[in-house]
């Protein structure tokens, strides 16, 4: 369970987040929506370590992880696919895929988890040993989300997996991501500004403006509620 | 009439009066001073003021425009040998002319390799000239005819003008020249830096795409402050050939130009008067280590190279901890709470100088 | 024997020393992104530090040994202590720093060993060897120069290709916010890294202490010649670094041989301007676009 509680982060004189708190269970998926600068990716650099919020908290499974290091973080389980995937460019994609279970040490689990990410995302298999700068957007979504595999990572924060992934991928990819949500209890925080496709996937969905909770419900709530549809989620 | 007037008034800006007024008030306090200290004393004013011009050509360089160079201490050289071989054999040449020649020529290296280095940022700047340092003084050992090799030239002493008695000590002479030339020096690059090449210089270190975009010739920028610190290092140069009395390779050698760079680290990069405070410390640490090693009978081999070590630990140190040197902690003890540094994402670590990418949020 | 083929020999033998440094210098500046100028300074005082084992009566090869590892735990240190509390200011800061740590060890030097110059004993025979009936310019120790620096190259590749070690490494200079996320622990890569450049610097310390004699500032010119070296062949890669140092030892050689010796830094400082001017990150250097 992810808990993020009180949650306040400044950069500088600029407030990015008031106050935001919310709760993920194990075994489902939360979507958190808002436009650009509603403070949505500062959220998740701030629960996987990368920036320190000014107050507040973020517990895993109880655990206060607020001030953890994100390598720290990671090895909790913790994996974050950033905006842009994040694929490390000039190493291949195999070495991508290893990288992920490398500080698990555990040789067999890891050519296990491999093979488990080469099954389920078909195109890495074939470019396992090409350098990941050669990927299209959809493989390069595929290669994050599949290292965060075979690091067997119980909770995934999702960037925006949306950009720059033509729609088909996407959804290929997001209904292999709720497989897993479903069938192995995988924790997912997905960033989305694409709220309508988001919502669709998710159990539930919280939406930020400009740094505060204006919103949260079942994701099904969300998508029939008109009028905040309208005023934060474009549609 | 209007016209006229405010041509004037641009010519001697109050900036331009307020600088001529202290340094004039400079003049005479330390005019008053070298007549009531001794000889041994005005040697170390002469040294004090010699720095001072190499290291202020040096923080306007690396300060203001962002460019490191290791080199300056050959670029001094070149000033040091310009003047002895002038003065060769004893040849009269006025001091005036001795020292603008050696301004001249060293100014004129500096545009060659201010041109070559124009393209060069960062590393590859600070690789370049470390490896000027380390081959020029190897030009005079290898021409040993002209450059005198390693034992080096005789720079003969300079009788003070007859006009002021007989008995005018030397030192104090050469006292007044070296302190008459630091003055000059500073005047002319604090005027420089109060206007547009000192704007462009420091909108060039600070965002050279902006800079560019802004209108200004970011080469030609580079090569100018490059040339006047040339300059300024060759002046130098042509003042330390007086005072030591002979130029040699062995003078001036990498660790020159990393006292240079040690002396505007600890005044603060980028500030004239923080030059003259690092002057003060190239000079008297070493008189202050030498006195303690004989008084705790040290040998000479720890004696001779305390100061580097010194210098060494305060670079390390002041990157660690200050990285703005006595001035900037001054300055920022004067101006609590008006801080406005940042050039680095995040407002992390306080910032010197961005070296060779764009400074976000400027 | 030619004087050419002489001068080759020579140049190869001595482009293995410079290859070293380059290497050195390169792999510190893909992990941390900084030129470490204090690089040779470090490899001077791990070579002082050789022959304070051997005079007092450690055998060369162990005298070796403890150069090769102070050096690694030289640069162990220096990056923990010195080098990561700046890490993330501007790189000119860092870039002082390491001058600062160059005047300090040159300056601790002679103060801790005595400033007089000192000869080093080399690994092996220094006489050339006998080919059919002449003796070429190349002697065992030659030999074993040139097999040490390809030997611990062969061994940083493997390191870097092979093992899972050498990937978090290179992960960790691609990317440390990325990898960081992958649960590798950045700093002591970083530490790593240094540690092995600093002992690839120690041993071309070693190496090269016979040929020019041991005093404080006698790596100065080794750094510049690694450096020119590395900057040819574009600080981002290492095999550019080595062929840089290659291509600077033959060079300087020939200038060395037919302009005089006293030159060779003049000529390298030629070359260096003449490389940067055409192309100002190297020769090699992938052309970036810079982010506006």
């Amino acid at each position: 369970m992810l808990e993020v509680i009180d949650l306040t982060v400044a950069y500088g004189p600029v407030v990015a987040l008031h106050g935001v708190s919310l709760t993920v269970a194990d075994g489902s998926m939360t979507a958190v929506l808002g436009a650009n600068g509603a403070g949505k990716t500062t959220l998740v650099r701030t629960i996987s370590g990368l920036t320190r919020p000014r107050g507040g908290s973020v517990r895993l499974d109880g655990r206060d992880i607020t001030r953890l290091a994100p390598d720290e973080i990671a090895r909790l389980g913790v994996a974050h696919v950033p905006q842009g995937q994040g694929v490390l460019a000039e190493l291949t994609v195999d070495e991508n895929l290893r990288l992920g279970g490398l500080w698990r040490r555990d040789p067999p689990d890891q050519r296990k988890a491999l093979a488990e990410a080469y099954d389920l995302f078909p195109p890495l298999a074939s470019r396992r040993h090409l350098a990941a700068f050669s990927l299209s957007g959809g493989e390069r979504q595929m290669l994050s989300v599949g290292r965060a595999l075979v690091a067997r990572a119980r909770v995934l924060l999702l960037d925006e997996p949306s950009l720059g992934l033509a729609r088909l991928v996407l959804v290929q990819i997001m209904a292999r991501i709720r497989a897993l949500v479903t069938e192995r209890g995988l924790t997912v925080l997905l960033i989305e500004q694409n709220a309508k496709s988001a919502l669709s996937v998710a159990d539930e969905g919280i939406v930020l403006h400009l740094g505060k909770v204006v919103a949260r419900g079942r994701a099904h709530q969300l998508l029939s509620e008109e009028g905040l549809r309208h005023a934060y989620l474009g549609f | 009439m209007v016209a006229v007037r405010s041509r004037v008034d641009r010519l001697v800006s109050p900036t331009l009066s307020r600088h001529l007024l202290i340094a004039l008030a400079a003049a005479v306090v330390l005019l008053l001073l070298s007549a009531q200290i001794g000889a041994y004393d005005d040697y170390n004013l002469t040294a004090v003021a010699i720095f001072a011009v190499a290291a202020a050509g040096l923080t306007l360089l690396t300060g203001l425009n962002g460019q490191l160079s290791l080199g300056h201490g050959a670029l001094m050289a070149i000033g040091a040998y310009t003047a002895s071989l002038l003065l060769k054999d004893h040849r009269q040449f006025p001091v005036i002319v001795v020292l603008l020649i050696s301004v001249l020529s060293s100014g004129v290296i500096g545009i060659v390799f201010g041109y070559a280095a124009a393209r060069l940022r960062g590393p590859y700047l600070a690789g370049a000239t470390l490896t000027l340092a380390v081959a020029l003084p190897q030009v005079a050992t290898r021409y040993k005819s002209i450059f005198g090799g390693d034992t080096g030239l005789i720079v003969p002493p300079t009788a003070p003008p007859d006009w002021l008695g007989a008995d005018f000590p030397a030192e104090r002479w050469l006292a007044w020249i070296a302190v008459a030339a630091a003055l000059v020096t500073m005047v002319l690059l604090a005027n420089l830096l109060r206007n547009a090449p000192g704007r462009a210089f420091k909108a060039v270190r600070d965002n050279e795409a902006a800079a560019a975009l802004a209108g200004i010739d970011v080469a030609r920028t580079q090569v100018l402050a490059f040339v006047i610190s040339a300059a300024c290092a060759g002046l130098a140069g042509a003042l330390f050939a007086y005072w030591s009395g002979i130029t040699s390779p062995a003078g001036f050698s990498l660790s020159l130009s990393l006292q240079l760079i040690t002396a505007i680290v600890i005044g603060g990069l980028g500030s004239l008067a923080g030059a003259v405070w690092g002057s003060v410390v190239l000079v008297y640490v070493p008189l202050l280590t030498s006195g303690m090693a004989s008084t705790l009978k040290l040998p000479s081999s720890v004696a001779d190279n305390l100061p580097l070590a010194i210098y060494g630990g305060i670079l390390v140190i002041a990157m660690l901890v200050a990285p703005h040197g006595i001035q900037g902690a001054l300055g920022r003890i004067l101006a609590i709470g008006r801080a406005r540094w940042g050039h680095t994402p995040g407002g992390g670590q306080k910032g010197v100088v961005d070296w060779d990418d764009p400074a976000p949020g400027t | 024997m030619s004087r050419f083929f002489v001068l080759t020999l020579i140049g190869l033998t001595q482009g293995a020393i410079y290859a070293a440094m380059a290497l050195a210098l390169v792999m510190i500046w893909r992990a941390t992104k900084v030129i470490n100028f204090a690089q040779g300074a470090m490899a001077m005082f791990t070579t002082y530090l050789a022959l304070f084992a051997i005079d007092h009566g450690a055998p060369y090869w162990v005298a070796f040994a403890f150069a090769l590892l102070s050096g690694f735990l030289l640069g162990a240190v220096i990056e923990r202590v010195i080098v990561r509390p700046v890490e993330s200011a501007p790189p000119l800061n860092v870039v002082i720093l390491t001058l600062g740590l160059l005047l300090f060890l040159e300056a601790l030097a002679p103060m801790a060993f005595g400033g007089q110059i000192k000869s080093f004993p080399p690994a092996f025979s220094i006489v050339g060897l006998h080919v059919g009936n002449s003796q070429i310019a190349f002697s065992p120790f030659d030999a074993f120069t040139l097999g040490a620096v390809l030997a611990v190259m062969v061994l940083l590749l493997l390191l870097f290709q092979k093992t899972n070690l050498g990937l978090r490494m290179r992960a960790s200079a691609f990317n440390p916010e990325v990898s960081g996320l992958l649960g590798i622990r950045v700093g002591r890569m970083l530490t790593l890294g240094w540690a092995l450049a600093s002992l690839v610097g120690a041993l071309a310390g070693v190496l090269i202490a016979p040929s020019l004699l041991l005093y404080p500032t006698f790596m100065d010119d080794v750094l510049v010649f690694g450096f020119t070296g590395a900057v040819i062949g574009g600080l981002d890669s290492a095999v550019g670094a080595v062929v840089g140092g290659l291509l600077m030892g033959f060079a300087l050689s020939y200038v060395g041989g037919y302009f005089g010796s006293d030159l060779e830094t003049v000529g390298a400082l030629v070359i260096l301007v003449a490389v940067l001017m055409v192309r100002p990150r190297g020769l090699f250097a992938v052309q970036r676009l810079r982010q506006v």
